[in-house]
């Protein structure tokens, strides 16, 4: 549906460089990575905000990329929500509908519809000064919504938002993708809501894409040291694979995994909650693989669960447990603790 | 507060001085000369016109100022600053020197029928000149107080250029092109030494007040003087209360 063929962009002190991209129709498409990394430049060169020094931009293969912002039939709904301040709420969302040649009639009838599917009814006559930032974003959904547009751009829909209102606006936007059949793409650095709305991804950094595919792949299998850490994965440490297993650089220690990796020299990560206690004692009796004794040196409260790290000989281990684990098996810093995981959680991944 | 006495002494005591000066009938007998009369509607309505042909001619610049890099900008600022701190005898001097007879471009205006030197033609186009850096600076600062995402949201929707412009950034800026207007118009009231220079006939308030100083004395030019001050103090009553809604309706 869209697709960005080695599109390039130069500022000063940035640069985005050689983006190729396809999003395909109906997908919850996330352009994901850290603050600063071009993501959102890339969502404002798709929405033609932004021209782009080379590549081509197409839109069911037509180049797009001279075309107008006003002509290209896509929205966009910016993080701080962009409400226009001297318009009410129902003006705000019948802004574009003269453009679009929506007849008035027909536009207050689908202003109609949407206040009753986003929950407007009752501020429909009230200034952006006076919503709540959960209405707020509802306002510019339903802006963007009624002029039925071929692709919802959405720039960090849920940082701006209170964490009152940001299960809420999630569950919203799973909706509306569902329910619509609307394709998306979302621009995010919070990997947790992306798991839980798109299908589809690219990690960018440092304005180049890191790595694309479906969500799960990214989060399974990264393939480089920043998607890792993006996506959560702890225990990154240097490591040699020889025949099938890790041999972790400065330690004795050899880690089997499932993995067969095209790289003899890179990393290996594990994801905390993927390493389980075995024992809360040194147990060295139970046999089984990537099983590890050691003292637990630290437990830090993350609020549904705790962070322990157990050291084993030169390894620290970073764990993630349920909180019941503090009162169910004693971890305390100071005690034992015998700990594996699975050779299918052992990653591998180059820098 | 009893810091702030000073400055607050300095600009009301020769002003309260002389607005008391005259007495009550030789203001009510100032306004019943035709002259006087004359010369403030003359710098009324030739400072309204500069104001709005600061309007007319700063808003693209100031849109441009607000929003666009460009090399040199800092230059153009610099000069659309310039007014402001150059004195304005020079002003004068220096359109006289571009629109006199003796300049091919003076003789070019006067070709067209367009006369600079002794004509309201003249004294506007020095009122613009002395006036413009205020309606520029302020209508600036009201472009740049308008989120540029704002625009961009509406352009999103589906409005061009000039639909965004007429419907989101207007009606956002509107108080600020009027309060540039104000003050453009205001410091147009004010102006001498440039209007002097170009233009002694017809008379504007300025110089007929001064006129009448160096001919008649302090008391001859006094109540005209304070006509014009209560005129300029209206004016700038208008322009706080202008500014203070348009602060409050940003917020």
């Amino acid at each position: 549906m869209i697709r960005l063929d080695n599109i390039n962009l130069t500022f000063p002190g940035f640069a985005i460089k050689n983006i190729d991209l396809t999003i395909r129709e109906k997908d919850f498409f996330a352009l994901i990575g850290p603050t600063g990394s071009g993501k959102s430049v890339i969502l404002e060169i798709i929405m033609g905000l932004i021209p782009f020094s080379s590549g081509r931009l197409l839109f069911n293969g037509k180049d797009m990329g001279q075309t107008p912002v006003e002509k290209r039939h896509l929205a966009l709904v910016y993080q701080d929500f962009a409400l226009f301040p001297h318009l009410s709420v129902a003006h705000n969302i019948l802004y574009g509908i003269r453009y679009h040649g929506i007849k008035k009639n027909e536009g207050h009838k689908r202003l109609d519809d949407l206040a009753n599917t986003l929950g407007l009814k009752r501020i429909l006559d009230r200034k952006p000064h006076n919503l709540s930032g959960g209405e707020k974003q509802r306002v510019a959904l339903a802006r963007a919504l009624i002029l039925n547009p071929a692709v919802l751009l959405l720039d960090e829909p849920l940082s701006a938002l209170d964490p009152e209102f940001h299960g809420e606006a999630k569950n919203l936007l799973k909706q509306i993708h569902q329910d619509m059949g609307m394709t998306i793409v979302m621009v995010s650095h919070n990997f947790g809501d992306v798991m839980y709305l798109a299908n589809r991804g690219a990690v960018i950094h440092q304005g180049r894409i890191r790595q694309t595919g479906d969500i799960t792949t990214l989060f399974e299998k990264p393939d480089s040291l920043f998607t890792a850490r993006f996506v959560g994965m702890k225990n990154i440490m240097p490591a040699r694979v020889l025949q099938g297993n890790v041999r972790i650089e400065g330690s004795d220690a050899v880690i089997e995994t499932s993995m067969v990796p095209d790289i003899d020299q890179g990393y290996m990560g594990i994801r905390p909650e993927e390493i389980i206690l075995l024992s809360q004692k040194a147990d060295t009796a139970e046999n089984c693989a990537n099983r590890f004794c050691g003292t637990i040196t630290r437990v830090a409260s993350q609020g549904m669960f705790v962070e322990v790290h157990v050291q084993s000989g030169s390894l620290n281990f970073e764990a993630a447990w349920p909180r019941r684990y503090l009162r169910d098996f004693q971890i305390a810093s100071g005690r034992d603790a015998t700990i594996a995981f699975s050779p299918q959680s052992v990653h591998i991944f180059q820098d | 507060m009893v810091f702030s006495l000073p400055v607050i002494l300095l600009l009301t005591v020769p002003l309260l001085k002389m607005t008391t000066g005259p007495s009550p009938a030789m203001l009510w007998e100032t306004l019943g000369d035709k002259d006087v009369l004359l010369a403030i509607a003359r710098s009324l309505g030739l400072s309204l016109t500069a104001g709005i042909l600061a309007f007319v001619l700063g808003t693209p610049l100031s849109y441009l100022l607000a929003r666009k890099a460009f090399p040199g900008k800092k230059i153009i600022e610099g000069i659309v600053d310039l007014p402001v701190m150059i004195p304005h005898p020079v002003v004068g001097i220096a359109i006289l020197s571009l629109a006199g007879r003796t300049h091919p471009f003076g003789r070019f205006l006067s070709g067209m029928g367009i006369e600079i030197m002794g004509t309201r033609t003249g004294i506007v186009t020095v009122l613009v000149f002395v006036g413009i850096p205020f309606y520029v600076n302020a209508v600036k600062a009201g472009f740049e107080s308008v989120p540029v995402r704002l625009e961009y949201a509406s352009r999103t929707l589906g409005a061009g250029t000039f639909e965004t412009f007429r419907r989101v950034t207007l009606p956002l800026t509107w108080r600020h092109m009027v309060l540039g207007i104000i003050m453009c118009t205001a410091r147009a009231i004010s102006e001498f030494g440039a209007v002097v220079i170009v233009a002694y006939h017809p008379m504007t308030a300025p110089v007929m007040i001064y006129e009448r100083f160096t001919a008649y004395g302090l008391k001859y030019s006094q109540p005209v003087a304070v006509w014009l001050i209560l005129l300029s103090l209206g004016l700038f009553i208008l322009l706080r209360m202008m500014s203070r809604s348009a602060v409050q309706y940003h917020r």
